[in-house]
């Protein structure tokens, strides 16, 4: 892989230049870029993959083991049942069992046999919480940081804050066949610049060029192509030579160039037929599965951010039978586990945060409501639910946190959405109360006003 | 701004404040102790109702506040927490003061202010910033004088004089003006979004009279085109979208356009900017509501699951950030919370409505229509239902027959196929599994019998099960299934197994590939077989009508999206801390109190709405008019007089001409809100004119250009690139409104303003090239330059599909490449290429065959192009 073109190179190669181009403004509101940029402290981590279930999966049937809800199921929680989306009547035990993993001996549903291996790598957080049981205001918290649309996702500011360390492969992608519910709003870059939005590749697709839009030129031949680009190059220097130094078109020479090298890298890097057939087949060929399967190829090419959504819609919503958790849950065990084989193999593991979850959790009592056929399944819970994160420094083998004893709500060593993107952000060397962007006259973050770095979580 | 720095020091200490998990020592400074531990809890907890807002009369902003007290008397008595109310209403231990109502501080928290109340309450002065309403943006707009400057020489306007004083000022010179070339491509971009034609080009260039500047620009100001350029700014405003960000599904707003069409056409007839304000805001109001209603789109198309109006009120027409005050008074602008509320008020009595552009018979008639539609479909598909379920009880009383395939020639061929195909599956429930076990180890035929006849049962049973649980199920709804009732509403259902083998039996859902529904329950054609006699003819007579009913619906009726007051106009509370659970006092419905000019009077007319749009576009307001002044001047500068457009508060940035700004915002008023005016008196300007070359002197001392010592280079942005690509191929067309056309149909070859906008899937292409977000008010175009933009220009179909047109026009325009490259020339950059440019075109097209289109699409591909010089 050739070193990415910078801006210094650029004018070093043209020798032109008054020597104040640092001084040189530009008009408006430009000048952002993907250079890589320094981290307010060391870094522990490089990459984050988000693997994004969907829908909400439920904390006691995966992460969050509770013997008092198996004792007492049937019966009505003792407490009563929290307030959520729909109503709930008696308690529902998980009807998966859990085991015992590693060293550790962290408890995990039976429908991740391969995490369950993988159980000293894992970092559970049995206590995240958020405000309201609803999927679009806590799909925005989790990954907006927000309840509300307008701000931009966890994607984005890190990009902002760090760059990207490949400039011929966009630094955040966002690989989902369609669209997860609300869709862009997920991932747009809002206020800060558009050059952080994620790049959305619809992923049901294994051919690049489907998958990217622009990225091949069906007409013309790489000789031609190459030509007609230089054509340009040689026209964009005659003007700067014309006007004086001016870094938005000096920019643009870098970009073109970029652009120029990416239709060979980006047809490379999201081709995962380029893997053996034997690494695709452990992966599995579902969309998630691929999924894991092109974020770990991305991850190695120097992409900053991979977020892999499980499908479209919300498919982890069982309000009706949580025995559909046990399809889903092996489906996706079966990727993440070979995922996190391959970046442990490679070492990538010890600078990637591998995070997986949903925008919530689920009730541990049944729902009711006129909206189910069959009352097997479990409402939305935003007052207690699990998210695992493995690598990029975080403990392993460690549950962290705690639910009440039914599994309803985070009673022990709380952790809201913006305290864990404070946590990630602080791997990747960034301090979430200074990554801040100054939109309509205020300074915003990822985090809001709230956060703190869950220490204990991090090894 | 260095005097806001002790401000933005607290902000951070209150961010900082959940940070202290360990505890601290008692700081030997008293001063330092309440900087570190009290303020910031007092901050996070008390200050956000008790300082502009003074519930129950407190003010907590300082120590004289707190000894003064609220209704309740003093709330501290330094030296005696005890006694002091702030401490027992921390502590709870006040009979009815119970504080902070969102829940008890923590333990720590309650010890610090009694340790603090206990040596003294030292409350350290601070250096206060100027007192909020001293701000510049809340002073009248002034009429100034023009400045005298020294060296006329390049003054051609007012604006210029102020622009020049500022030069002398700072020591700047002014670069030369730009040549008449480049001035033409600016100017015509600029005010229409399209470049020159070479027809427009020779016309300027031929026309030698002083007035051949001015000409153009009166040219342009009466094209349509200007509209539809300036028109889209707005919409970036007013967060403009043709569909709604519905979480699950497209759900377009097929009469959005309307809106969008009135904004091009409103600035089209040059309609007075207050005219336009008041029409947004209130014009289903206005006596003029037949012309104006449509303005109020601007809150009918608001996004949905959040009420952003009071943000986009008040940034987008007085770039004021009220919604800050949601939650606390705003901390730098002299905004109570109560302000918020009192706006919020008077959104919560207004109601989105539709204005039928139809008389009322034919509007009545539709909807009619439409109702005895959706009751036909109804009827049959209950019908459909009611037979198929009798039907399906009818075969589950066959069920052993079918399993041990007795009496075939009774049996229905198709139904046992179905079983067959059933009972091949594996299934979770265990009610099968007898029979499946059987079968494979060949059990005899007794047995199997048996098997086959409690598997009857059991099909029977569930049935009357659920039956029975639907009936109760109703009597528990009140014999209505409305959906808001069914998520509170607790229901019976059938146990899990016994559902699923239920569902797979009776259900209407699809089970595999081979079952499009469970194996009783017949569909469409399926059913149809068995609906002989007077069943088959009265499903045939119920869709025939249907099918009448559907052949006649006329198209819907076209309408306004429109705002019309609630019959009930009511204020709402205040909700402390934005918390909905914990009410304050009512905020009456009126204008903010910091642009009232003294207490605000409650609006007294219905929602209060055409009393806040009176205020706001009233000429007594300071804001109204600097703000689009500003607005207008950062499309033709690509940065504006104060560079935070939609916020002038006090974390806005200060204007770099306050004066400049007060004289256009006057001009503004005092010619009758004329925006076409304003853009004139701007494009005339010498400073307009200047090339944006730099000089080395300058780029020391405003290296930003915030002077205005030459022209900013701009990026073209979205719209205008692709309509400019459209009109080189000359492919564009021109067609005025209508409904939006989603940019990737292929034949789409209109405005790019009249491109679908969608809020819940933004074109790939619109997000490529910096388009706001159609979810929240935007004040700017951020511009970015990346690798995939330039992917655009190599590989999209557009840029191919348009260099091919372009090198096809070309050919027909001139016999010879030179001329051919001068005429590509003209068209894309507007001016005339240099002999070494003609050269380097000629031996690029004569090093390989075919070379029209790649060369013409290199020249687009080429920064000139993209930029405005």
């Amino acid at each position: 892989m050739p070193p990415p073109i910078t801006r210094r190179d650029i004018l070093r190669t043209m020798g032109s230049g008054f020597g104040l181009l640092s001084m040189a403004g530009t008009a408006a509101h430009g000048g952002s870029s993907l250079d890589p940029k320094p981290t307010h402290f060391p870094a522990r981590a490089k990459h984050v993959i988000y693997l994004f279930l969907n829908g909400g999966p439920s904390q006691v049937d995966t992460f969050d083991p509770k013997p008092m809800l198996t004792r007492y199921h049937g019966k009505a929680a003792p407490s009563g049942n929290l307030k959520t989306e729909r109503k709930t009547g008696n308690l529902l035990k998980s009807p998966f069992e859990f085991k015992r993993g590693g060293q550790s001996g962290l408890e995990i549903s039976e429908i991740f046999p391969g995490l369950v291996r993988h159980s000293d790598d894992l970092c559970v957080i049995r206590s995240m919480y958020t405000a309201l049981p609803n999927h679009e205001p806590s799909l925005f918290m989790l990954n907006c940081g927000h309840i509300l649309p307008g701000h931009p996702s966890m994607g984005s500011w890190l990009t902002y804050g760090l760059g990207t360390l490949n400039r011929n492969l966009p630094g955040f992608v966002v690989l989902c066949p369609g669209l997860p519910v609300i869709g862009p709003q997920l991932w747009t870059s809002s206020y800060l610049p558009g050059v952080y939005q994620g790049v959305h590749i619809r992923n049901q697709e294994t051919d690049p060029e489907k998958l990217i839009p622009n990225l091949r030129n069906t007409g013309l031949s790489d000789a031609d192509q190459r030509a007609q680009l230089d054509l340009v190059a040689q026209l964009n220097r005659r003007q700067l030579d014309r006007t004086g130094p001016d870094p938005q078109l000096e920019a643009g020479i870098a970009s073109m160039e970029i652009a120029y090298r990416m239709q060979t890298e980006a047809m490379d890097a999201f081709d995962i037929r380029r893997e053996p057939q034997a690494v695709r087949d452990r992966y599995g060929d579902s969309d998630f599965q691929r999924g894991c399967l092109m974020a770990r190829r991305l991850v190695e090419r120097g992409v900053r951010m991979v977020q892999v959504y499980y499908g479209n819609g919300q498919p982890w919503d069982n309000h009706d039978d949580i025995m559909i958790h046990r399809k889903l849950g092996n489906e996706v065990d079966k990727s993440i586990t070979a995922l996190l084989d391959d970046l442990k193999a490679t070492g990538l593991f010890n600078e990637t945060i591998v995070i997986i979850g949903g925008e919530f959790g689920r009730t541990p009592s049944v729902e009711v409501s006129g909206l189910v056929n069959v009352q097997n399944g479990r409402d939305h819970n935003n007052h207690g639910f699990s998210v695992a994160v493995a690598g990029g420094g975080f403990k392993g083998g460690l549950a962290y946190g705690a639910t009440d004893d039914f599994g309803f709500k985070a009673v022990e060593n709380r952790v809201h959405p913006h305290d864990l993107h404070a946590t990630v952000l602080h791997q990747l060397g960034l301090d979430h109360t200074r990554l801040t962007y100054r939109y309509s006259g205020r300074d915003f973050r990822l985090t809001d006003v709230e956060g703190n770095v869950v220490k204990p979580l991090l090894s | 701004m260095s005097d806001a720095q002790p401000l933005r020091k607290l902000v951070c200490v209150f961010a900082a404040s959940a940070l202290w998990a360990a505890p601290m020592a008692r700081a030997a400074d008293p001063a330092e102790f309440f900087e570190m531990r009290v303020r910031p809890v007092l901050a996070k907890n008390c200050l956000p109702c008790h300082t502009a807002s003074k519930m129950g009369g407190l003010d907590m902003s300082s120590r004289e506040a707190l000894l003064s007290g609220g209704k309740s008397g003093p709330a501290i008595l330094p030296g005696n927490p005890d006694a002091s109310l702030l401490h027992q209403a921390v502590t709870h231990t006040h009979a009815r003061l119970k504080m902070p109502p969102t829940g008890k501080l923590t333990e720590t928290e309650v010890a610090d202010i009694a340790a603090w109340i206990k040596d003294g309450a030292v409350w350290p002065a601070k250096a206060q910033p100027a007192g909020g309403q001293q701000w510049w943006a809340f002073q009248p707009v002034r009429r100034p004088e023009l400045p005298r400057v020294r060296n006329q020489a390049g003054v051609r306007t007012g604006i210029d004089r102020f622009i020049a004083a500022k030069y002398e000022e700072k020591d700047l010179k002014p670069a030369p003006q730009a040549s008449r070339q480049t001035l033409l491509r600016r100017v015509t971009l600029d005010l229409t979004g399209l470049p020159p034609t070479p027809a427009e080009l020779d016309g300027f260039l031929r026309d030698r009279s002083p007035q051949a500047y001015e000409r153009v620009v009166d040219r342009l100001l009466s094209s349509r085109h200007y509209g539809e350029r300036w028109g889209r700014y707005w919409l970036d405003l007013a967060r403009y979208s043709d569909d709604k960000l519905n979480s699950t599904q497209d759900e377009p707003y097929p009469n959005a356009h309307r809106y969008r069409d009135w904004v091009i056409d409103a600035l089209n007839n040059d309609m007075p900017y207050d005219v336009f304000v008041k029409a947004q805001i209130a014009g289903d109001l206005l006596p003029e509501k037949d012309r104006l209603a449509a303005g109020t789109g601007f809150y009918s198309l608001s996004p949905e699951f959040q009420d952003d109006r009071v943000d986009a009120t008040t940034r987008g027409f007085l770039a004021l950030t009220v919604a800050c005050a949601r939650c606390h008074d705003h901390k730098f602008d002299p905004i109570p919370t109560r302000d918020y509320y009192s706006l919020q008020g008077v959104f919560a009595s207004s109601e989105k409505d539709e204005l039928p552009l139809a008389p009322g018979d034919r509007v009545k008639a539709w909807k009619e229509h439409k109702e005895r539609i959706e009751k036909a479909e109804e009827e049959i598909k209950e019908f459909l239902k009611s037979q198929a379920t009798a039907l399906a009880e009818v075969l589950a009383a066959r069920t052993s027959d079918y399993l041990l395939e007795r009496e075939t020639e009774t049996l229905d061929q198709e139904i046992l196929e179905r079983w067959r195909a059933f009972v091949k599956l594996k299934h979770d429930y265990p009610f099968l599994k007898p029979w499946q076990d059987a079968v494979a180890r060949q059990a005899p035929r007794a047995e199997l019998e048996k098997i086959a006849a409690e598997i009857q049962e059991q099909a029977v049973a569930v049935q009357t099960e659920r039956k029975k649980i639907e009936e109760t199920n109703l009597i528990r709804l009140g014999g209505s299934k409305k959906r808001g009732d069914l998520a509170a509403a607790d229901l019976l259902s059938l146990e899990r197994d016994k559902y699923f083998f239920w569902r797979q039996l009776y259900g209407e859902n699809k089970i595999d590939d081979n079952l499009d529904s469970g194996v009783l329950y017949l569909k469409e054609k399926k059913l149809e077989r068995f609906l002989a006699g007077p069943f088959g003819a009265h499903l045939g007579r119920l869709r025939a009508s249907l099918e009448t009913l559907k052949k006649t619906l006329p198209e819907q009726y076209p309408f306004l999206h429109t705002m019309k007051d609630s019959a009930k106009p009511h204020n709402v509370k205040i909700q402390i801390r934005g918390n909905r659970e914990t009410l304050g006092d009512e905020a009456p419905r009126q204008f903010l109190t910091s642009l009232s000019g003294g207490a605000p009077k409650p609006f007294a007319q219905g929602s209060g709405r055409l009393e806040l749009a009176e205020a706001i576009a009233n000429p007594a307001n300071p804001l109204t008019a600097r703000v689009m002044v500003n607005r207008v001047w950062l499309g033709h500068f690509g940065t504006g007089l104060v560079r935070t457009p939609s916020n002038f508060g006090r974390l806005g940035e200060q204007p770099s001409h306050p004066e400049l700004l007060d004289y256009l915002a006057g001009r503004l008023m005092d010619q009758g809100w004329s925006l076409k005016k304003l853009h004139r008196e701007i494009v005339l300007s010498a400073v307009y004119q200047l090339s944006s070359a730099p000089r080395e002197d300058n780029m020391r001392a405003d290296a930003a250009n915030r002077h205005l010592w030459r022209a900013n280079r701009r990026r073209l942005d979205f719209e205008a690139l692709r309509d400019s690509l459209l009109a080189a191929g000359g492919s564009l067309d021109a067609t005025a409104g209508g409904k939006p056309v989603p940019l990737t149909a292929a034949d789409n070859h209109r405005r790019t303003v009249y491109g679908f906008v969608s809020r819940r899937r933004l074109d790939n292409n619109f997000l490529l090239f910096d388009f706001p977000n159609p979810n929240a008010t935007s004040e700017y175009r951020e511009v970015t330059d990346t690798a995939l933009q330039r992917l655009y220009f190599l590989n999209s179909t557009l840029v191919e599909a348009q260099s091919k047109a372009l090198a096809k026009r070309l050919e027909n325009a001139a016999p010879e490449n030179p001329a051919r490259i001068r005429e590509a020339y003209r068209i894309l950059f507007g001016r005339e290429p240099g002999k070494t440019e003609v050269e380097i075109g000629t031996g690029f097209l004569a090093a390989s065959r075919n070379a029209w289109p790649r060369y013409t699409q290199a020249l687009m591909a080429s920064n000139e192009f993209l930029f405005i010089d």
